[in-house]
Order: C-alpha cells, then sequence, then structure tokens
C-alpha cells in the first residue's frame, strides 16, 4: 500500500506531502527522491526506482512531480493511475494544476488526500463522488472571463472564436460554487487522435496507427444528459459493414463506464450523464488501413561525396490533406551523421526555417496547405565520416547515422480515421434560462511519423 | 486574499498571532488561523507548539474546521502523546454524531493517531462503527482495523474485531467488501500461518460478485485477493476466469494486470486442448497490446510484465510482433525493453522481418540502443537455427560499417555465434581480424582473442596476433589477461613449434608479473599441465565445449513462475522475487502457480460442489443446496410412451396439438419417485426416443419445488416446454431460468415467464423459446444440456438430454454436384454406419417424412433392386451431415452411412432418423 505521497515543485521543493503509515522516513524521503532522480543515468528507467527497501514511483504533471511511495511489493500500474487520475483530480478541484495552484489550496489538497487514500487504500477518484465529502472551497487566483481575447487560441493562428474555445476555460476548477453560474453551462469536446507511422527506406508503408479518444469537460450541472451523435457510418472491427461507402472503420473501441450505448447500434449516438470535470469517453484503435491517405509523404533524395565530404540532402514533402485543410506546426527531424560542420540550405517559401541543432537538422514550417508540396535543399560538411563500403567516391547511398526522419504536426479540424461529431445535444432540466456554449473540436497530431532514409 | 501569504516567512512573533488567532471566537478567523497552521506544517515549519489551541478548536459543528483540526492532530499527536490524549473525549463523542461523515473522519483520524494510550479508547468507537449503519462508517472503520493491527496486533486479535471484519466480506456494500478484502489481506499477509482469508468456493463466489459492482480500485484488491486462492480443480479455475474475463476491457490498466495476474494463474490448470484454454490465450492479446499505447511509464511497466508472460506462454503474443516495433521517440528504457520482447517473439515464421528491423536501429543515433540491436542480432542467430546465416551476414555488413562500437559489439555476438555453431563460420574470421586495431573495450579484446585461439590452426598469422596483444598484457583488463593466456596455450597445444617462445613468455607474465591471483592461478595449472602431460593438457584446454542456446538470458523456470504469481507488482518490474527488495515479514510468502490437474479425473462429491455456478457442474452432479439434497434427490422417468408426439414431424403437421396430446400424456403418466440414489445420470442410457418423454421430478432438500422439464422439440424454431410443480408448502416466485453452456448454443431466447406466483401443488406449463446463439461449450454426451432454474426459495439443477433433429436446419438441402463432390472429400474413417430395425415404410413415405424433419433427399438411385437415398442435413452450427439410406424393397431394415466432417455427431443423427422413422 502507498506509504507517502508528495507533489513536488520543478525545483524539488516539497509542496504537497502526507504520510499514511505512521512511516518514519519523514520528509526526508521526499529530498532523497528528488536527488535519486537527478542522478539517474540516462538509460535507467526513472519509473520505479527504489532506496533500501522504499519504492518511488512518480509522474510529471504540468512541471510538478507527483510521487508515491511504498514498501510492499503492490501494484505501480495502480500506482501510476492513481497518481495521473489526482492529477486529474486536482486539476478539477483546484483550477488547473500548478505550482501556485497547489500552495493556495493546501487544506483543500489535504483533504481531498484524506477522502481519496486511506491508510494507503485507494477509496475513490471520482470527483463526483468525492463532491460529498469535501468541504473546503478552491481558491482561485483570478476570476476567469469568458472573454478574455489575450487567451484565445488553441491551434496557432486560428483563433475564430466560434470555433475554438479560450484555453483558459480549462484552467478553471470544475467545482467551485462561487463563479457566476452563467458561467458554467459549458461543454468542451474534443475528438484527437495520435498518429503513428513507420515508412520505410523504399517508400513502403511499413505501419500505421491510430489512437483515438473522445475527451469532454463537462461544467454542466452533474446529471444533465447529452447525446453525442458520431458519424453514421462509423463501424467497429473487421466485418462490420455500415453505409453505403468504405465506412468509418476502427479495429476496437472502449467506452467510459457512463455511457450509454442504446442507441449506438442503430444510429451511432453515444448518451452519457457526465459527471462535472474530464472524462474520456471513448477511446479507439485503427491500424494499418486508413482510410484517407497519409498526411505526409517524404521524398528525399541524398548525395554524398566521401573524398570531400559534402553531404547534400534534398527533401521533398507533399501533404496529402485535402486541399481545404492545413497543417500547421510542421516539424521535421532528421538525425546527422556526427560530426556536421556546416549547413547551407535553399528552402522553397520564406515562411520556412532549418537550423542545425543536437546533431540533427530541423526543418520547421509553420502551416502546410493540403495538397501543396514544399523542399528544401540541405548541404553539408562532414569530414572523416565512415560509410558503406565498396562503392565509389560519390554516392547516393546514405551515410550513417543519418535519419531516421520524423516528422511532427497539427492537423486541426481534421480526424485521420474520418471519425467526426455529428452533433452534440443537451438535454436540460434545470437551467433552462442559461443557453450553454458547446465546444466540439476535432484534432489530429503526429505520435511518431517516421520516415525511413 | 488567497492563501499564498501563508507562506512568508517566519517572522518573530508568528507563532504568537496565530495564537491568538486561534483563540478568536470568529469562526472564520479560526478557520484561517488553521489553514495557516496547517500550511506552515506543510512547508516544514515546527507549529507543534500550537497543540494545546488547535485541539481547543476541535469542539466545533464546522465540518470544514473539524476536518482541518483533525488533519494537524494526525501530524503531531505522536510528538506530543500527553496532549493527544486530550482529544480523546471529542473523538469519542464524534464517533456517535448523527452525521455519518463526521462518525467516519472521527474513526479514521483515530486510526491515524499512532499513539498507545490513544488506541485504548478507540476499541469501543471502533466496534461500533464497524457496525454502523452508513456504508461510509462501515468501509474507513474496516481499514481502521488495519491500522490498529499495525500499531497493537495482540489487542485486534483479543477485541476480536478479525472476525468482524471476516463478517464484513459478506456486506451489502460493494465498497465496504473491498475495503475488508485490503485490511484482511494486508494483515494476514504479517500472519502467513493465519487461516484469516478463508478462501473457498463459497467466499470466492461473494468477491466475484462484489467485483461486477465496487469501484475500479476495489476491484484491484478483490482481484489480487483472488489470485491467492487454489482453485480445486480445472472446472472451477475455469468458472471463475469466465468471470474475471469481462475486467480485461477495463480503462485502468491496473484493473486490467490484476485480472491478467489471476488468468495467468488460473490457466495454468486448465489443460492445453480444451477449446477454452484457446479462446482465452485469444482474449489476452488484445488488452497487453492496448496497455502499449499508454504514457512511457505505463508502458515500460507494461512491458516489463509482457516480458514475463512472453516467456512463460509466448503463444498469446506471437502475432503480434509488430506493436513491439521500437517507435522513434520512445524513451530509451522502453527501446531496449521493446528489443528484448522482439527477440523472445522471434521465430522462424517473422525473423526476417525482424532482422530487417534490428539493422535498421543498428544505423541509429543512440549508442547505448544501437549495441543492444546489434546484440539482438547475434541472439536471433542463436535462437532461430535457420536465421543465423542471415544474421552474420547482417553483422558482417554492419561491422563494414566500421563505426567503433558496432564493430565490437559485433565481435562479440559473432563470438557467441561460434559457440552456438562451431566450424560453421570461419570464413567471416578474416574480416574481423581486420578491425583487430579499432578494439578498444575489453570485452570485445576477449572475445575477439577467444577466437583466434579457438581457431588458431586455420589463422595463419594467429601468433602475430596474439603477440601484439601480449605487449601491453599488463595495462589489460583481467579479463583480457585471462582470455589471452588461455589463447595462447590453445594456440600451443595446437602449433607446438612455432609458439613455445610465446606461451613461455605469457606464463611467465601471468604467474611471476602478475598480482591477480586468479591470473596466476590459472597460469601455473597450464604450466603444470604442459610439463608434466602435455597429452592431457591437450585433452583439458582442447575439450569439447558444451554448446550455448538461447535458455540463457532466460529468466530461471521457478523464478519465472513464482514472478507470473507477482504479475502487476512491482516484482514483475524488477522481475526479482519480492523477498528481494521487501522488507521484513511482509509480502515474503513464496507464491506457486497452481498445478495442473487433469480434466474430468476429479471425483466431485455434491457438497463441495460449488452453489451458483452451474458451469462448473459435472454433468450428473446435482450440487447440494444442503445437507439433506443428496439424498431427497428425486429422479423421475416417465415410461418411454409409445405414442407421444413427433416432435420433428410438427412442423408441418401442427405442432401445438401433438405436443399438447403429448404432454397430457406426460402429465397423465404417474410420477413415481425412485428411491434416492441419486445422482446417477437416469438418462444417459435412454433411448433417444424417449428424450421428449424423459422427465424429471427435482425436490430440493426442503421439498421445495417439484418440475416437470420436458424436452425441448421443434416448432419451426426451437423450444422448451416446462412444466413446473410446486411441492413445497410455500408461494414461489422470481423464477429464472439459465442453460449451462453446451454444444450447440443453446440459450433461452426469452426470460422464463412464470406469471403469477406459484402456490403450493400448483403445476404451470410453459413453453420457453429457445435460440442457438448462447456460448458453447463441447458437453458429454453431445446432447446434454443442463439447466438451472432459480426461485425466490432456491436455485434447482437438473439436466437433459435433448433430440438432435430440433437443430436441423431447413436450408439444409445440398446441390447434388456439391453433395458427390463432399461425399468424396470426407475420409472414408469419418463414415459411421447404422442399421435402423423394423420400420415398414417405403422409400417415398421415408423420403417424405425426413424431408418434414428436414432430412432431404438430394438424390434417389435403384441398384439391384435396393433403394438408395441421399440425403443431407445441416445442423444451427453450420455442420452438414451426408447421408445414404439403403432400403431394400419387403425388408423392414435399412442401413444408413453417415459421413460428416464431425463424427461425434453421427451416433446422434442415427438416434434422430429411428426417432422420426419410428414414430
Amino acid at each position: 500500500m502507498i506509504s507517502q505521497f508528495f507533489i513536488l515543485s520543478s525545483k524539488g521543493d516539497p509542496l504537497i506531502y502526507k504520510d499514511f503509515r505512521g512511516d518514519s522516513g519523514g520528509r526526508d524521503v521526499a529530498e532523497l527522491f528528488y536527488r535519486k532522480l537527478m542522478g539517474l543515468p540516462g538509460e535507467e528507467s526513472p519509473v520505479v526506482m527504489h532506496h533500501d527497501d522504499r519504492h518511488f514511483i512518480h509522474i510529471r504533471h504540468s512541471g510538478l512531480y507527483l510521487v508515491a511511495t511504498t514498501s510492499e511489493n503492490i501494484s505501480p500500474f495502480s500506482l501510476l493511475e492513481l497518481l495521473s487520475r489526482l492529477a486529474t483530480l486536482l486539476g478539477d478541484y483546484c483550477g488547473s494544476l500548478g505550482e501556485g495552484t497547489i500552495s493556495r489550496n493546501v487544506a483543500l489538497v489535504y483533504e481531498l488526500l484524506d477522502e481519496v487514500l486511506d491508510y494507503g487504500y485507494v477509496q475513490t477518484t471520482s470527483t463526483e463522488m468525492l463532491r460529498n465529502f469535501i468541504q473546503t472551497e478552491a481558491v482561485v487566483s483570478k476570476p476567469f472571463s469568458l472573454f478574455d481575447l489575450s487567451s484565445v487560441g488553441l491551434f496557432g493562428a486560428e483563433t475564430q472564436q466560434s470555433k475554438v474555445a479560450p484555453s483558459s476555460a480549462a484552467s478553471r476548477p470544475v467545482l467551485s460554487s462561487r463563479s457566476d453560474p452563467s458561467q458554467k453551462n459549458e461543454v468542451f469536446l474534443d475528438v484527437v487522435e495520435r498518429l503513428s507511422v513507420l515508412i520505410a527506406s523504399n517508400g513502403s508503408l511499413l505501419k500505421v496507427d491510430v489512437q483515438g479518444e473522445i475527451r469532454l469537460k463537462s461544467f454542466l450541472p452533474s446529471g444533465s444528459e447529452m447525446r453525442i451523435g458520431l458519424t453514421e457510418e462509423f463501424c467497429v472491427g473487421k466485418s462490420e459493414l455500415r453505409g453505403y461507402g468504405p465506412g468509418i472503420r476502427v479495429d476496437e473501441v472502449s467506452f467510459h463506464s457512463s455511457v450509454q450505448l442504446d442507441e449506438f447500434e442503430s444510429h451511432r449516438i453515444l448518451r452519457l450523464q457526465p459527471p462535472q470535470g474530464e472524462l474520456t469517453v471513448m477511446r479507439y484503435q485503427l491500424s494499418d488501413d486508413l482510410p484517407s491517405p497519409l498526411p505526409f509523404r517524404l521524398f528525399p533524395s541524398v548525395q554524398w561525396d566521401r573524398g570531400s565530404g559534402r553531404l547534400q540532402v534534398y527533401l521533398k514533402l507533399r501533404c496529402d490533406l485535402p486541399p481545404k485543410s492545413q497543417a500547421l506546426n510542421i516539424r521535421l527531424h532528421l538525425p546527422l551523421p556526427r560530426g556536421v560542420v556546416s549547413l547551407s540550405q535553399e528552402l522553397s517559401s520564406p515562411e520556412q526555417k532549418a537550423e542545425l541543432c543536437d546533431g540533427a537538422l530541423r526543418w520547421d514550417l509553420p502551416r502546410v496547405q493540403g495538397g501543396s508540396q514544399l523542399s528544401g535543399l540541405f548541404q553539408m560538411e562532414v569530414p572523416g565520416l565512415p560509410g558503406p563500403p565498396g562503392q565509389g567516391q560519390s554516392t547516393s547511398a546514405p551515410p550513417l547515422g543519418l535519419g531516421p526522419a520524423s516528422l511532427s504536426f497539427e492537423l486541426p479540424r481534421h480526424t485521420c480515421s474520418g471519425l467526426q461529431v455529428r452533433f452534440l445535444r443537451l438535454a436540460f432540466r434545470h437551467c433552462s434560462n442559461a443557453n450553454p456554449h458547446k465546444w466540439v473540436r476535432h484534432l489530429s497530431h503526429s505520435d511518431a511519423y517516421v520516415i525511413r532514409i | 486574499m488567497t492563501d499564498s501569504k501563508y507562506f512568508t516567512t517566519t517572522k518573530k512573533g508568528e507563532i504568537f498571532e496565530l495564537k491568538a488567532e486561534l483563540n478568536s471566537d470568529k469562526k472564520e478567523k479560526k478557520k484561517e488561523a488553521v489553514k495557516k497552521v496547517i500550511a506552515s506544517m506543510t512547508v516544514g515549519k515546527d507549529v507543534s507548539a500550537l497543540f494545546p489551541d488547535v485541539v481547543n478548536c476541535m469542539q466545533t459543528d464546522n465540518l470544514e474546521l473539524k476536518k482541518l483540526v483533525y488533519l494537524y492532530l494526525m501530524n503531531y499527536a505522536k510528538s506530543q502523546p500527553d496532549m493527544a490524549i486530550m482529544a480523546v473525549n471529542t473523538f469519542v463523542k464524534d464517533c456517535e454524531d448523527p452525521n455519518p461523515l463526521i462518525r467516519a473522519l472521527a474513526v479514521r483520524t483515530m486510526g491515524c493517531i499512532r499513539v498507545d494510550k490513544i488506541t485504548e479508547y478507540l476499541c469501543e468507537p471502533l466496534r461500533k462503527c464497524l457496525k454502523d449503519e452508513d456504508p461510509y462508517v462501515r468501509k474507513t472503520a474496516a481499514v481502521c482495523v488495519a491500522k490498529l493491527h499495525d500499531i497493537n496486533a495482540q489487542l485486534v486479535e483479543d477485541q476480536g474485531f478479525l472476525d468482524t471484519l471476516k463478517d464484513l466480506i459478506s456486506d451489502s456494500n460493494p465498497m465496504v467488501v473491498a475495503n475488508a478484502v485490503a485490511a484482511l489481506s494486508e494483515i494476514a499477509e504479517s500472519h502467513p500461518s493465519s487461516n484469516l482469508l478463508d478462501l473457498n468456493p463459497q467466499s470466492i463466489n461473494k468477491l466475484l460478485t462484489a467485483l461486477n459492482e465496487c469501484t475500479e480500485w476495489g476491484q484491484i484488491f478483490i482481484l489480487d485477493c483472488l489470485a491467492n486462492y487454489t482453485p480445486k480443480d480445472d472446472r472451477e479455475a475455469q468458472s471463475i476466469c469466465e468471470r474475471v474475463t469481462p475486467r480485461l476491457s477495463h480503462a485502468n490498466s491496473a484493473v486490467v494486470l490484476s485480472a491478467v495476474k489471476v488468468l495467468m494463474k488460473f490457466m495454468e490448470m486448465l489443460s492445453k486442448d480444451l477449446d477454452y484454454y484457446g479462446t482465452l490465450l485469444k482474449k489476452l492479446a488484445p488488452p497487453l497490446v492496448t496497455l502499449l499505447s499508454a504514457e512511457p511509464e505505463l508502458q515500460y511497466v507494461a512491458l516489463r510484465n509482457i516480458n514475463l508472460i512472453v516467456q512463460k506462454r509466448p503463444e498469446i503474443l506471437k502475432h503480434e510482433m509488430k506493436v513491439f516495433f521500437v517507435k522513434y521517440n520512445d524513451p530509451i528504457y522502453v527501446k531496449l525493453e521493446k528489443l528484448d520482447i522482439m527477440i523472445r517473439l522471434a521465430s522462424q515464421a517473422n525473423i526476417a522481418q525482424v532482422l530487417a528491423e534490428l539493422k535498421e536501429y543498428a544505423t541509429e543515433v543512440d549508442v547505448d540502443f544501437v549495441r543492444k540491436a546489434v546484440r539482438a542480432i547475434g541472439r536471433c542467430a542463436i535462437k532461430v537455427e535457420q536465421s543465423a546465416e542471415r544474421c552474420v551476414s547482417t553483422l558482417l555488413d554492419l561491422i563494414q560499417t566500421k563505426v567503433n562500437y558496432v564493430v565490437q559489439e559485433a565481435i562479440v555476438v559473432i563470438k557467441d555465434i561460434f559457440r552456438k555453431y562451431p566450424n560453421k563460420y570461419e570464413s567471416v574470421i578474416a574480416t574481423l581480424c581486420e578491425n583487430l586495431d579499432s578494439l578498444d573495450e575489453p570485452e570485445a579484446r576477449a572475445a575477439m582473442i577467444w577466437i583466434v585461439g579457438e581457431y588458431a590452426e586455420r589463422i595463419d598469422n594467429a601468433d602475430e596476433l596474439l603477440e601484439s596483444f601480449l605487449e601491453g598484457f599488463h595495462d589489460e583488463s583481467t579479463q583480457v589477461q585471462l582470455q589471452l593466456l588461455t589463447a595462447i596455450v590453445k594456440l600451443f597445444l595446437k602449433k607446438p613449434t612455432e609458439t613455445q617462445e610465446l606461451v613461455q613468455q605469457v606464463l611467465s607474465l601471468a604467474t611471476q608479473d602478475s598480482d591477480n591471483p586468479d591470473l596466476r592461478d590459472r597460469g601455473y595449472i597450464y604450466w603444470r599441465l604442459l610439463s608434466t602431460d602435455p597429452v592431457a593438457a591437450k585433452e583439458v584446454v582442447l575439450a569439447e565445449k558444451p554448446l550455448i542456446s538461447e535458455e540463457t538470458d532466460l529468466i530461471e523456470p521457478t523464478l519465472l513462475d513464482e514472478l507470473i504469481c507477482y504479475i502487476g507488482t512491482l516484482a514483475s518490474v524488477y522481475h526479482k522475487p519480492p523477498s528481494a527488495f521487501v522488507e521484513g515479514g511482509r509480502g515474503v510468502v513464496h507464491k506457486s502457480l497452481p498445478p495442473r490437474t487433469a480434466s474430468n479425473e476429479s471425483t466431485e462429491s455434491p457438497e463441495t460442489a460449488p452453489a451458483g455456478a452451474p458451469s462448473g457442474e459435472q454433468p450428473d452432479v446435482i450440487p447440494s443446496q444442503g445437507d439433506l439434497l443428496g439424498d431427497l434427490l428425486n429422479l423421475d422417468l416417465g415410461p418411454p410412451v409409445s405414442g407421444p408426439p413427433l416432435a420433428t414431424s410438427s412442423v408441418q403437421m401442427g405442432a401445438v396439438d401433438l405436443l399438447g396430446g403429448g404432454l397430457d400424456s406426460l402429465i397423465g403418466a404417474p410420477n413415481f419417485v425412485t428411491p434416492p440414489a441419486a445422482t446417477a445420470p437416469a438418462n444417459l442410457g435412454a433411448p433417444m426416443g424417449s428424450g421428449l418423454s424423459d422427465l424429471f421430478d427435482l425436490t430440493s432438500g426442503v421439498g421445495a419445488l417439484s418440475g416437470s422439464y420436458v424436452a425441448p422439440k421443434a416448432v419451426g424454431s426451437i423450444s422448451m416446454d416446462l412444466q413446473l410443480t410446486n411441492k413445497a408448502l410455500q408461494v414461489m416466485t422470481d423464477f429464472a431460468i439459465q442453460f449451462n453452456r453446451n454444444s450447440f448454443g443453446l440459450a433461452p431466447a426469452a426470460p422464463l415467464q412464470v406469471h403469477a406466483p406459484l402456490s403450493p401443488n400448483q403445476t404451470v406449463e410453459l413453453s420457453l423459446p429457445l435460440s442457438t446463439v448462447g456460448s458453447v461449450m463441447k458437453m458429454e454426451p453431445l446432447n446434454n444440456l443442463q439447466v438451472a432454474v432459480k426461485n425466490n426459495i432456491d436455485v434447482f439443477y437438473f439436466s437433459t438430454l435433448y433430440p438432435l433433429h430440433i437443430l436441423f436446419v431447413e436450408d439444409g438441402k445440398m446441390d447434388r454436384q456439391v453433395f458427390l463432390a463432399t461425399w468424396k472429400d470426407i475420409p472414408n474413417e469419418n463414415e459411421a454406419q447404422f442399421q435402423i430395425r423394423d420400420c415398414p415404410l417405403n422409400a417415398e413415405a421415408v423420403s417424405s417424412r425426413l424431408q418434414s424433419s428436414n432430412i432431404f433427399t438430394v438424390a434417389k438411385r435403384t441398384v439391384e433392386g435396393q433403394d438408395m437415398l441421399y440425403q443431407s442435413l445441416k445442423l444451427t452450427n453450420g455442420i452438414w451431415v451426408l447421408a445414404e439410406l439403403r432400403i431394400q424393397p419387403g425388408n423392414p431394415s435399412f442401413t444408413l452411412s453417415l459421413k460428416c466432417r464431425a463424427p461425434e455427431v453421427a451416433q446422434h443423427v442415427y438416434q434422430a432418423y429411428e426417432t422420426i422413422l419410428k414414430n
């Protein structure tokens, strides 16, 4: 069972310290943890550390370390899960998690910890259930304003109020009764997909994998029912067929336990009565079979002159999104052979940027429109580079240490699986006067988009 | 105003100020003051001096303030035990408060104050709270017992709290159950011998029920507790597994892993040829794969566990190689783990894919990862013999890159490959020798020297090579020195003429100029061997070496088995048994996997059969509902009825009437009671034809219910007729029915509808529609059906045999060509021949009668005066049966030949023919 729990600031100062089992270690333990963490060699896993017979498990969240210790052989999974739940809980109760919010709400945090953990046994982590027990009010730093325009803008340039939720809304505690009731009626629904792709050097696709989830953050009073309509052609599994087209297919789906699925089979509607706070309504997974072409294709060509040590890399990046969509914050990362000394570049448009950093080439493209093609020519000096044998002086075979290229990007208003939220309807019983704000967003981003060279 | 000002530095007199505020009579001010005290406490300031003042604030009806004060008390009571006594009265009073939140708060806090004097006062309130009406208080009290036990174990035993805690396992609230289980598990761990958590089928059943209802965290406690249970046979293991399996799709990965642990452990008891075993294997893979989409920390823990699982049961994940491919942005510790698992999963089938990946990895930038990848290629060569050649050439390619650490790593693994496949790949030695100069790591140097020594006779300049190493002998590490010594001795034994000088040199270096005792000893041994008996020396030094195998990197099996019991715990992350890292006596009970029991060999007595788990029953055992049951079980067999309805022909002939008649005749038959000798399957030997008339009269131990059950019959769709008679003195309500899994997946298509309560001696007749979409398990005999009927009084079990022809479907007519091809295609050993005697019908009549039961005549032929009918039929589960019926005019005996891909149905199909034709 859990012996201690503490929260450390990014500098290692204890913000919260709670001992559940009368452990002798005291707060030196927190210091010990920080020292161990800092002194850890790179290849070792920082997930579970131990000192004598005290075991540390921690996560890092918003710059804070949430740490649990135990001296027994218990499940590290449950501790990791618990810590991330605690992070969510503290966020729900105190507003966004951070050094300031924690130190302002020490008493509240302790009260929460007391209800969540008794003698190191987890009791509950449901925001809703805990509401019955928690007395202390959260202290919020500054009143939240929906129209605080300075904080608007989630996707970089995409600052259309109608489509993008103010980002500071998320930093508000869910459960504060002091806040203005008119502000409470907000729902945020995000469809977020992570795309992992591995493309071999001959251009063939080795692996595609989409992990998606539908996340909900609700400020509505608990128990208000909502219905989320998904694309009707949504199919689960390899064999199911719906609609006339190829359908939106995923391999596996799991739902949050509060989701009622009686309309799912017939109309692809999820019905739920979400508690206040955040929850993941649905998770899904899709591999190997994407309905749309991959967002990016990279065509590299490498010229390498061994004699002079000149390495020339020509990269052509094609964006295969539909012409109306665009990708943002694209960054291409290409590890280079050791000892690269200089870089000269020719880029296809002025807003792009390329530089050497940590032995790799970094090529930043703020935005790429669907259907467009960009290119970059990079020349580098690599003195004394070993390379594949038995070939001539000038060769197109890549030298050792070059690649693989990895891309990171965001695709706003685009899901790789094609899944869309058709509608989000709320049924109100109590506060019919207040018109709730509904924010529905779709977003895909890269998880590991790797192209071998 | 924000609380952040609580953190301002301590000024002189701050304590004094706080004191004043604490004693203020304004509630708000007091509350703020206590908050400040707590904030100071958190940052490590000593505010114990305020103890009396804070305790004074305890007497309040403000819950928020009370909580704050309690928080303070928990922290400082230990350092001020005498003062803590002051708080006791309030605690005791609060334990009686009408507000359950306050009662729970008081008992929780008291348990956390680890002061001996307080514990005495804790007993009475705790006893009350354990029996509190509010579940929130009870669950808090349950944990408090564990706290008290930690402080004073003797007291807990003397006060009888353990028994109360055991009672809480059957509490109605799942949260209370979960906490009681957690507390008991922990207490039990400190007393390994005590039988605190007395797990038996009944209590397991209770836990399994609570499992479905409690929170995710409670589920973890319960699953961990289940994992400690050893089922008494494979049936029980299977039924527990079935109920645990749904947890695999839980969103909380800790629940998933705990469920995996239970399944992995109980699987050990299941026979591998069981269908269920295969199903379970398939079910385990997806949740494990899903775990890999979590954050890197969870991934790492998952991978460590998967590493164990893969070693124990590689078949679970053998098709999932791709998910272990390393992602570019994985943290290094995840990468290394994935690599390890990839090698464990490597097999001849996927080795090409694996090697291609490994080669890619070997060209990445991260040095540690590259090294490990190169090593992995070597391990693949050792593991999959067919791939060795490919691996070696891949390694050679890598050596050609001349990247220093890649070359060294490659040489180390090539040495291992030589040890596994001696005299096979010496051709590469030349390439290796080219890279001699670049080797600067001891391990690589030692490996190279070993190779030179081992193959000295094939390397022309072996003496020069070794001599070059000898120059800096004293600067080498011990590993290299030892290897060099041995290699030169080997060389000398192989080429004695040219190397005498060299060997003398190394021997003197090792024996005279070295401080290392190992080196000296080895040097002397060689010296004496060589000087006394060179032949013996040759035998010793050049002896055949045992081949290495891939098992060298596997976890030792007994340890592995122990670790499997600890899946999902820290032990599985460290890959060490808990005794190696957990202090003292806690948790060091050695666990081992349950032994595999042979299926069907267990002699179950009805008394020990788990109640309420009909799926685990022997077909002929009626589980006990009380001690009397075995004796009072009455089996009532209806006489073989001569004119009962032809269930099969009913499809077209008005089933209702016929059945009505059938039921009448059944009901009319006297219910004679056979003597109580009862577990024999009374209808096993009964002819199939009497399937409909088999009639059970079940009476439970209290003589509660008598039901007559009529076997299912066909009315286009399948249904089952039941006749329930209440033979008890009590009114019966709330009927429900359930089938055990059976060969054809028969299951009730609708709930059992008994509308009015059944009063004593009343009889009700019902028809229950059936579907064939239930779960499937092969039964013995094939057409056996186990049924449980539940009502407000008890659960009643019986089993019955149904005639197979109810399962013949209407689209069972096969095309002639297909028939012919299929008939030829099915091997002859699947053909079964039967005689149907005393059937006076002619071929047409037979054909039409069979057709009405969905046995279709595909073709008819007359050969030498005999009529040959070729017929086909299909079962609900898609099995085709092909038949040839030979009828000789004038002879009432027919010959029936059946061919089917599933020969076990033949006997039952024959019986169906008999039934259809004879009636």
